[in-house]
């Protein structure tokens, strides 16, 4: 809080009082948590793509899969793509972007994909779930909802926004929504900062009703997560959340993490992955009630989209394990993530991490890389769809002697 | 006189721009080599290639609002956005000033983008690279005021860390930082 005070005031008196007035604190500037040792560091988001890139073009091939399994480019030409939603006949997928505003739809005809954008000049409009038959896309500032949208290509959204009470920062605001199996809408709000003790609406996750009411903060101290599913037996929420910057190239990692009751603090900002205590921001007893992750997912690997694999198509032993994407580092000298990793709880509660779909960088030391998966998506066959929000393309994963 | 040079140069465009896909009809507003002559018209020459198919993406798509621009990109395909971006990220940046120098303020200027950690994203030639546009050699008074926009209403598509750089960030460190940038020296094209 100290810092956010000292910030405000300093604010206030460089601010021509005109901009002062009545604004709330500003979040934390960009080099809120660089130490003096990095003024120098040339790390920087890397750069998305915001044109269509041909099917043609995409070196698919490149990509590794555990023996059995193959990959090829089932939709392309879908700029930003990330998150996915499954219409209920499972016959159309939504996919949601961020900066390039738009919401796709993928329709299957026969072996072919064609894709036609649903709605645009949104921002962020990164998350999209289904209810029922209706499509649901949340942007930073707005909601929307497309009835009986997988039927009717005409139809017309209705405008719930008011009803969600959306805090206004847009860092760390696109979100990831999903609906449990409680019927409520889960939508996440990260810390609009990389470090910084958050103003008291952002760093958790919330649940709704359908219609926007009985708002209920679930989880506290999230930094930001955008990706989550529920366990197909326990019906417990899992979800990842990335690890904060600056605080050098091996950590804090990203976190997979359990919510076992409603209400639990997951330790942001003070206290990161398994204990580490935050280089800036220091309390006594940072980690005390601080629920830990169940896997530590990587340094800066931003794991993003995750699920538990119920289908048939591959084999036995993946079945109610996870599948988590990482879309791959940038505040780090070398890579890491730009994969998918299948993730498999023990007996004894251990998480085991391993690879399944790589190749995506094609150096252990460098960026060398073509395309950034983001989300994952299982099919009425079984399959699993993967997007890359790099190349704007869904890859399907099979299985098959 | 910057009213009537606007709309000279908005004639000139719209006589250009009859083929699609022509950098010629882009040079009528942002300077005959990609050096901006108007006030508060960027200068385009030497941006990075991806920074340029970004923006078009986002004017073209209506997140960002460009009244006048907007004409001549609505109909653009993407694989005309590509193309008219290598083609002038290929010329050469020539430094556009518009106000006189005033040393105490370059000197601020320039510490201010040290401390502020500007050079980690811009680099420290403030060239730009991939998304990040290059601030050396840009228009001073197209600087200002785009960095007061993300700073007080970032605009939809807009990088939020870029945003995020500028909050609590005064008007006069502005304007400091404006003047300092202009004066840095013209990076090479082709990034
Ligand atoms: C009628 C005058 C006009 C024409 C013609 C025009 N522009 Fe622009 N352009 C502008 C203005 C004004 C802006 C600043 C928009 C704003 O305020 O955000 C701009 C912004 C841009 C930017 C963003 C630059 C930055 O630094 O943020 C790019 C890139 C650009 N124009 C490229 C083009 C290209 C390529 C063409 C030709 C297809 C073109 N422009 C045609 C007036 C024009
Ligand atoms: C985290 C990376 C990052 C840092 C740090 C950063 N920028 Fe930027 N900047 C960007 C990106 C990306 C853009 C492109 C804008 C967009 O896509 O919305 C940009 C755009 C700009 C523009 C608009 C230029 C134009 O022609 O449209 C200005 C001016 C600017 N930055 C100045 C600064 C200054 C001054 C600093 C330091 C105080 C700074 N930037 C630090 C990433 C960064």
């Amino acid at each position: 809080m100290k810092t956010m005070v000292a910030l405000a005031v300093t604010a206030a008196f460089v601010l021509a009082p005109a901009l002062a007035q009545d604004k709330p604190a500003p979040p934390p500037a960009w080099k809120q948590g660089m130490p003096d040792k990095m003024k120098d560091s040339k790390l920087a988001p890397h750069a998305g793509k915001m044109t269509e890139t041909p099917a043609s073009d995409i070196p698919i091939s490149k990509a590794r899969l555990p023996k059995g399994f193959k990959a090829e480019v089932w939709a392309s030409g879908l700029p930003g793509g990330r998150a996915m939603a499954l219409s209920p006949d499972g016959k159309k997928v939504y996919v949601g972007t961020r900066a390039i505003g738009r919401v796709y739809e993928v329709s299957d005809e026969g072996g072919k994909r064609s894709v036609r954008v649903v709605v645009d000049k949104l921002t962020q409009p990164a998350g999209v779930a289904f209810h029922k038959d209706a499509l649901y896309v949340f942007a930073i500032d707005k909601v929307l909802r497309f009835d009986g949208i997988a039927d009717s290509s005409g139809a017309q959204p209705v405008d719930l926004t008011e009803k969600f009470n959306l805090p206004k920062e847009q860092h760390h605001n696109w979100k990831y929504v999903a609906f449990g199996p409680d019927g409520k809408l889960y939508v996440p709000f990260g810390a609009p900062c990389n470090i910084c003790e958050p103003p008291k609406e952002y760093a958790q996750i919330r649940r709704y009703n359908a219609d926007g009411s009985g708002m209920e903060v679930i989880a506290r101290g999230v930094r930001n997560s955008v990706g989550f599913d529920w366990h197909p037996k326990t019906g417990q929420l899992w979800f990842t959340d990335h690890g904060r910057d600056w605080m050098g190239d091996n950590g804090p990692q990203d976190e997979l993490n359990r919510l076992t009751k409603v209400g639990q603090n997951f330790g942001f900002p003070y206290c990161h992955a398994n204990g580490i205590v935050d280089a800036d921001f220091k309390k006594k007893d940072a980690c005390k009630g601080v629920t830990r992750p169940v896997a530590l997912m990587g340094p800066h690997a931003a794991n993003m989209g995750v699920k538990f694999y119920t289908g048939k198509m591959f084999p036995a032993e993946y079945r109610n394990t996870m599948f988590v994407a990482r879309k791959g580092s940038w505040n780090r000298t070398t890579p890491s993530g730009f994969d998918v990793v299948n993730v498999r709880i023990g007996e004894d509660g251990k998480a085991t991490v391993r690879p399944f779909m790589t190749g995506f960088n094609e150096s252990k030391d460098s960026y060398k890389f073509w395309g950034r998966p983001a989300y994952v998506q299982q099919m009425p066959d079984g399959a699993l769809l993967v997007s890359d929000e790099q190349l704007g393309a869904i890859y399907r994963v099979s299985y098959g002697k | 006189m910057q009213a009537r040079r606007r709309w000279a140069v908005l004639l000139t465009a719209l006589f250009f721009g009859v083929a699609h896909g022509k950098h010629e009809q882009c040079l009528a507003c942002h300077g005959p080599d990609g050096n901006s002559l108007t006030a508060r018209i960027p200068s385009i020459a030497a941006q990075p290639r991806l920074f340029m198919e970004n923006q078009l993406v986002l004017i073209r798509e209506g997140l960002r609002p460009s009244p006048e621009m907007f004409p001549f990109v609505k109909d653009l395909t993407d694989a005309e956005i590509v193309a008219l971006a290598k083609q002038i990220s290929a010329l050469p940046a020539k430094p556009t000033q518009s106000s006189p120098e005033d040393p105490a303020l370059l000197k601020r200027g320039a510490e201010l983008g040290r401390k502020l950690r500007c050079r980690s994203c811009h680099l420290p030639d403030y060239g730009g690279q991939n998304q990040i546009p290059r601030l050396a050699a840009q228009r001073e008074d197209w600087l200002e005021p785009v960095m007061q926009e993300f700073r007080d209403k970032p605009r939809p598509g807009g990088d939020t860390l870029m945003a995020a750089v500028l909050y609590g960030v005064s008007d006069a460190d502005i304007r400091a930082l404006a003047h300092f940038l202009s004066r840095s020296s013209a990076p090479a094209p082709g990034r």
